[in-house]
């Protein structure tokens, strides 16, 4: 799995940093999103998929199988 | 002329706790249909989740220009002026005004030093009560009293001021079909207050959220102006305290008209966060979404041309199977999902962060503090408020043993 953001697009609703903060954050300026960890470890991955899911602005994007191939 | 059918809508004064029911087979057939709106215009109706989720998400082929409630607005016309009010504009000119807001109301960190503000404001509302006549308004005394002491907070507008909140909120959503021009004269108030209060932040800076805007936007391109500014945070206050009180009242009669609800949460309190969200999925947006295609386009294989205004019918989209099998069904414990109560896009709630915060301390307030609560009318008989786009319950008349110690 690999993450992909576009911090073009954020609002900075903090819906990804509060549901997975191992793996998203904001910038501490900016408030838009901020990837910690773009090829997160694979327990993490359904948490991920349903943070992007929920995410309102469309900024985030998974590529890639459940296998974590591009690790 | 074809006259279409009207876009439904719950009974007038009716508490829309469920999306009325000729939703069921609209969003099965994934249909998009064509209505006429309470504003006199029609529009194209999605109620699927699927098609709500698209246009909302969509900001280049749907534009928020029109409002998003003007289709319930008869007095307001969806083509007057944006006038920098930001829930009406689209793409860079959006996200410009939009990007100030995140670092003062959703950043987790920022979240995490206002939640003792939030759990304060609850606590002392709960002090409140101790010795108040019964039955009380829970609404009034309550729900509205904890998301207009938060948002007055956060903005630094002091108690004797807040009423003019109340006063333009009223005139704002006034459901008897106010001519937009008369709408002037009705904001002036608040108007005048914001300018001051905007003038007297940049003379002399403080801790609230204007002062916030202000120092952060400092250094950009383009810096607020002091209209954007007025604007800015007038919107906020208005949807502030009506739309997250008008849904924590309607939450609160939805635990409390069954008493097996209540006892639930009241004994494991641990379920407010679930059951706050809960509440915004079931009651959230109860007159749909309003937009306008910017461009000829389609939506589920419906040819819909530029200019038209589309209708999304968010509660419905919520109780889309495609979402959740048994979508029909209240359950606070339910797990978090995508579901579209705060909106969804560019546009979605720029407060989502800040009312799960109110709506969670003020579900938990309740049910630790004061778990003997009872409704003192039934369901039936409590009113839906007529001046308000948020179609909240007119009261939430309650009585208590008594209320525990914090």
């Amino acid at each position: 799995m690999r993450i992909v953001a576009d911090t073009g697009r954020c609002i900075g609703a903090a819906v990804c940093a509060l549901a997975v903060p191992e793996i998203f954050d904001q910038d501490p300026v900016e408030a838009t999103v901020v990837v910690l960890d773009p090829a997160p470890p694979p327990e993490t991955h359904e948490a991920v998929r349903e943070a992007v899911e929920r995410c309102p602005s469309g900024a985030l994007r998974v590529d890639g199988s459940t296998v974590s191939a591009r690790t | 002329m074809t006259t279409h059918p009207p876009l439904p809508q719950a009974p007038e004064r009716q508490l829309p706790f469920d999306p009325p029911p000729e939703y069921a087979a609209l969003r099965a057939s994934g249909e998009v249909v064509r209505v006429s709106t309470p504003a006199g215009f029609d529009a194209w109706l999605v109620s699927d989740y699927a098609g709500v989720r698209e246009v909302l998400g969509d900001g280049r082929r749907f534009s928020a220009r029109p409002g998003s409630t003007a289709h319930v607005m008869p007095g307001f016309d969806p083509e007057s002026p944006v006038d920098d009010l930001f829930t009406r504009m689209d793409g860079p000119e959006h996200i410009r005004i939009r990007r100030n807001f995140a670092p003062q109301l959703s950043h987790p960190r920022r979240l995490a030093e206002l939640t003792p503000l939030v759990q304060e404001t609850v606590d002392d509302a709960l002090d409140g009560l101790k010795g108040a006549a019964q039955p009380h308004d829970l609404h009034v005394n309550y729900s509205r009293l904890i998301s207009t002491t938060v948002i007055a907070e956060l903005i630094g507008v002091p108690q004797e001021s807040r009423h003019l909140f109340y006063d333009t909120a009223k005139a704002l959503f006034d459901p008897t079909g106010k001519a937009t021009e008369e709408l002037g004269p009705a904001l002036l108030p608040l108007y005048v207050y914001m300018q001051e209060l905007v003038a007297a932040r940049r003379a002399e800076p403080g801790d609230d959220v204007v002062s916030r805007l202000i120092a952060f936007n400092a250094q950009a391109e383009r810096p607020l102006s002091d209209h954007e500014l007025i604007m800015m945070n007038g919107a906020l206050f208005i949807f502030g305290f009506d739309v997250i009180s008008s849904r924590l009242s309607g939450g609160l009669l939805m635990l409390l008209s069954d008493r097996s609800r209540w006892e639930r949460l009241c004994a494991d309190p641990g379920l407010a966060p679930t059951a706050a969200e809960e509440v915004v999925r079931f009651l959230g947006s109860p007159t749909g979404l309003l937009r306008q295609a910017t461009e000829d386009t389609t939506v589920h294989g419906q040819p819909i041309a530029a200019g038209d205004y589309v209708v999304l019918a968010v509660q419905s989209a919520n109780r889309d199977t495609a979402l959740l099998p048994d979508g029909d069904v209240f359950d606070m414990a339910r797990k978090p999902g995508p579901h579209l109560g705060f909106g969804h896009g560019a546009h979605a709630c720029v407060a989502q962060q800040i009312a799960r915060v109110q709506l969670t301390a003020a579900l938990r307030g309740l049910a630790t503090r004061v778990p003997s609560l009872r409704l003192v009318k039934p369901l039936s008989e409590i009113e839906c408020r007529d001046d308000s786009t948020a179609r909240g319950p007119a009261e939430v008349p309650a009585a208590w043993d008594e209320v525990l110690p914090r």
